[in-house]
């Protein structure tokens, strides 16, 4: 549904690209999420598809029309492309009712009055705000100014939705039951949607697919489950969440020789860069008789052991003296100092490869 | 690789309209202070009136009152203003809002007629004020002149002190009081505190202020001319006026007055460039938390009736006694100083004629189509400025800003003297001493203001509100109809009154510009006054301050009338 080939963008002035050669391909239906941390380009790619940014070079096309191209010269105005757009800080019209918001894109296409109040009283039915179409946009909380823009973005019937970070500015609660609610009535609806945040717990609970993007580039893309699971870059194992990096100095097979001991993989794998293990998968046992070799035990100490009510965070120092963040059950009891051995589960050490450089 | 911006169609017109307010007037004017004959077009090259100008020893006279005069209402000004700001902004004066009304409302007052109520009350020949000190005291003479230097920057500093204020409480206002809280929990004293805090914060603004009052010293006429140019005391301003308007010999001294306009007009864009930087940085220090918060307020104790004695004192030297001696001049049948002897000869007459004076009748429709339309033009233009600047990513933008900006440190006089040699330059533009080129001259005049306003809004207006729109369907000219425009509105007529308020008292331009048929009310209540009819003059004040007043307060009301942001 849309397709973004080879797009570079750099802002006038500025000497480095915002972003830098980016290719997807996004299907119809689906929820794209482009994740990453503040100034990766996220919010500048998604503004490059809306034609709110010219980009430099690339081409952009949504549906079967190209929208951007600098080969074809080609680029179609915001207006006349075939998207609706939520904003960060919502853009809800302080001059305008909610209705007269929701309305505001059918004016502008000339809709007939009667079809026109009809679709808007649908969309806001469908946010639940059908109460409030008289209400002034000044009088609304974060949260309903939130729906009225979702509102104000379907009613237009397009086939892209683009999404900036619309839930940054909700307080957690919020946010959270927004999150979910915002998926299914874009899933009802069939709409297409690219939807950028920073935030990982949303992009993994929202979307399809990630695109993990850095300093300008693409790193990764993938499904929830890939890029949390087997993330292939030491960035994406990191930015999903929490992840214990071990440097892998020689490869042999599926064994390899790493700064805490010679490790089993799961499988083999050429380009080894390190491996990385999330501190959930880390097993924790008390010291027993000296570890089985190729069992990934490996011998050390408690130094720090925090109650969370959920689970419980050890702080591990292996013989080697590297420490090992792991989370465990609540219910084993733990003491700081005591000797413990940790299992590093094959199947969950994560093969990373050499970040490709910017 | 670094991507080149281009040209928009916007950013060309608006460029060429800009050349043409304002970097065309300014050029033909250093043209013509190089030229013999002081004409622009006219052969011939040569440093004839520079000679002449900086070899007379006038000159420098003429230099060193310009410079005492600005820089005596500068301080006069920023120390009254500064003290009536903070009393009402940091201190528990009883009856604030009282106090605020007394401080803003001499902006209602013209400048010129200040000076001329000033004059009716300290004139050493027969000034009320005088009067009464000869009685109380047994003197000969009036011991008070108006009509000297100290006496120009006396009520040159009662005219500025509202803008000062306005300028100042903001900056008292929007004081975090957190800032000084972390002070005085870090260990700081009071003392200590004002020095290494408080001060630090409000010097962009104080430095803002004085660079502002420095640049309006430079370029007054109102004051000058009515107090100084009677009795041949000059700033530059009234200069330039004299060389223009009065000339013996019959034309006017062009050369001359152009290579006066040169030197000052250097040193004013110096001025206004540093009145810029220093305004940008004051808005870095700002520190608009979005929560509200009260300012710490000194408790001023025993010292509170002082307090309220000095505000009264300025009201009553700013409006009560200026504008009533202009009543009372308004109701004498002859010039008389105030007494009890007058009373039964008080007459309406002056008033009554005004109604059945054709003159004045043209004068006053002049006046009043002249102001709406070039509040009309120069607010359209701002609104395309400021979105020009703001908001287009075109080429240019940063020349539009500086040319929009410039008029600021251009005296109303020089851009009358500019206009002059533009239009009889280009003489196929029939324009020369119509109105239409007074219009010319207050678009360009009051581009600063207006459009600083308009930047100032537009700045506060999130991009995303128009993004929305445009995302939604609309054209860029659509989403500034719909959407930019409507939010813009209030602002915007606010701007358009304050300019229609100052084109109707503007005096130098208009004097200067003077034609047949493009006499406005100012002017002719100004020859009114000098040609020795004061009561008729003092008659058309009263009115014109009651308009004033009608106008300023429908701009206060329209200016409290923001645009109300959604809250976050």
């Amino acid at each position: 549904m849309v397709k973004i080939e080879n797009l570079w963008l750099t802002y006038p002035g500025a000497a480095a690209p915002s972003v830098k050669d980016i290719s997807l391909e996004i299907k119809a239906g689906e929820f794209l999420t482009l994740l990453g941390p503040s100034g990766c380009g996220k919010t500048s790619t998604l503004r490059s598809v809306a034609g709110l940014e010219t980009p430099t070079a690339g081409s952009i096309s949504i549906g079967d029309t190209v929208v951007f191209s600098d080969k074809q010269a080609c680029n179609v105005p915001t207006h006349a492309r075939d998207i609706a757009m939520v904003f960060q800080s919502y853009a809800i019209w302080p001059h305008m009712t909610v209705g007269q918001n929701v309305s505001f894109p059918l004016d502008v296409a000339r809709t007939p009055r009667a079809e026109s109040r009809k679709r808007v009283a649908e969309v806001l039915a469908m946010v639940g705000l059908a109460d409030l179409i008289d209400r002034s946009a000044t009088q609304l909380s974060g949260g309903q100014q939130q729906r009225v823009a979702i509102a104000r973005a379907l009613v237009r019937r397009t086939s892209v939705m683009l999404l900036d970070e619309p839930l940054s500015n909700l307080d957690a609660k919020l946010r959270e039951q927004m999150r979910l609610e915002l998926r299914d009535l874009l899933k009802r609806v069939g709409m297409t949607a690219i939807y950028v945040t920073h935030d990982q717990e949303e992009a993994l609970m929202l979307s399809d697919r990630i695109a993990l993007m850095h300093a300008g580039k693409l790193i990764e893309v993938g499904t929830p489950r890939e890029l949390y699971l087997a993330p292939t870059t030491e960035f994406g194992a990191t930015f999903l969440g929490a992840a214990e990096i071990i440097a892998v100095t020689r490869c042999d097979g599926d064994m390899a020789e790493t700064e805490v001991g010679t490790l089993q993989l799961a499988r083999t794998v050429p380009n080894l860069a390190s491996v990385a293990i999330r501190p959930e998968a880390i097993v924790v046992e008390p010291a027993r008789e000296p570890a089985a070799v190729g069992s990934n035990r490996i011998a050390g100490h408690l130094t720090s052991v925090v109650f969370s009510g959920r689970q419980q965070q050890l702080v591990v120092e292996l013989a080697s003296g590297r420490k090992m963040n792991a989370q465990v059950d609540a219910m084993r009891n733990f003491t700081p100092g005591e000797a413990v051995q940790v299992v590093l589960p094959p199947e969950r050490l994560m093969p990373l490869y050499k970040d490709p450089t910017p | 690789m670094i991507q080149r911006q281009r040209f928009t169609p916007l950013n060309i017109g608006l460029l060429l309209l800009l050349f043409y307010l304002v970097a065309i007037p300014l050029a033909l004017l250093l043209v013509a202070s190089f030229k013999p004959s002081g004409l622009p077009l006219d052969p011939g090259w040569g440093l004839v009136h520079f000679r002449d100008v900086y070899g007379d020893p006038g000159f420098y006279g003429l230099v060193g009152n310009t410079l005492v005069f600005a820089l005596g209402c500068t301080v006069g000004a920023l120390t009254v203003g500064g003290v009536l700001a903070w009393l009402v902004e940091r201190t528990d004066l009883p009856y604030k809002g009282a106090a605020r009304v007394a401080i803003a409302l001499p902006m209602v007052l013209p400048p010129f007629l200040l000076a001329m109520g000033w004059a009716l009350l300290a004139s050493p020949r027969n000034g009320s004020l005088n009067e009464l000190l000869k009685n109380l005291f047994g003197l000969d003479t009036g011991p008070l002149n108006i009509y000297s230097l100290g006496g120009m920057v006396f009520v040159e500093t009662l005219a500025l002190v509202p803008s000062v204020y306005l300028i100042l409480s903001s900056a008292f206002r929007n004081m975090d009081p957190a800032l000084e809280e972390a002070a005085m929990t870090s260990g700081a004293r009071w003392p200590q505190m004002i020095r290494r805090i408080f001060l630090p914060m409000l010097a962009p603004a104080l430095l803002a202020a004085g660079a502002y009052l420095l640049i309006v010293g430079f370029l007054v006429f109102d004051v000058p001319g009515t107090l100084g140019m009677p009795v041949g005391l000059f700033v530059v301003s009234s200069r330039i006026v004299y060389l223009a308007t009065d000339q013996s010999g019959g034309t006017a001294a062009y050369g001359q007055i152009a290579a006066i306009g040169v030197t000052f007009l250097i040193l004013l864009l110096g001025l206004a460039w540093g009145y810029r930087k220093l305004t940008a940085q004051a808005s870095r220090f700002v520190t608009i938390t979005g929560k509200g918060f009260r300012p710490r307020e000194l408790r001023l104790g025993a010292i509170t009736p002082v307090a309220i004695a000095l505000v009264l004192l300025y009201f009553l030297l700013a409006v009560i006694a200026p504008l009533g001696l202009l009543l009372w001049t308004s109701l004498t049948p002859y010039l008389a100083p105030m007494s009890w002897d007058m009373l039964p000869k008080l007459t309406l007459d002056n008033h009554i004629a005004l109604f059945s004076n054709r003159r004045l009748g043209a004068a006053s429709w002049t006046s009043i189509w002249v102001a709406a339309l070039s509040a009309t033009i120069v607010t359209a233009i701002s609104l395309l400025v400021a979105w020009s600047v703001l908001r287009s990513k075109g080429r240019g933008r940063m020349l539009i800003d500086t040319l929009s900006f410039m008029p600021l440190a251009i005296p109303g006089t020089m851009i009358g003297m500019a206009l002059i040699y533009v239009y009889l330059t280009l003489s196929f533009i029939p324009v020369y001493g119509t109105a239409w080129i007074l219009v010319i001259a207050y678009v360009t005049v009051y581009l600063s203001f207006t459009s600083r306003a308009a930047n100032a809004t537009l700045i506060q207006l999130h991009p995303e509100l128009e993004e929305a729109a445009r995302t939604s369907g609309g054209t860029p000219a659509y989403t500034i109809r719909r959407i930019v425009l409507p939010l813009m509105m209030p602002a915007l007529a606010g701007a358009w009154i304050w300019v229609v308020a100052h084109v109707m008292r503007e005096l130098s331009t208009a004097l200067l510009l003077q034609g047949d048929d493009n006499t406005t009310v100012a002017v002719q209540l100004f020859s009114y006054w000098s040609g020795g009819q004061p009561n008729k003059a003092a008659a058309v004040g009263v009115w014109l301050v009651l308009a004033m007043t009608v106008v300023t307060v429908a701009w206060q009301w329209l200016s409290a009338r923001r645009p109300q942001a959604p809250a976050q």
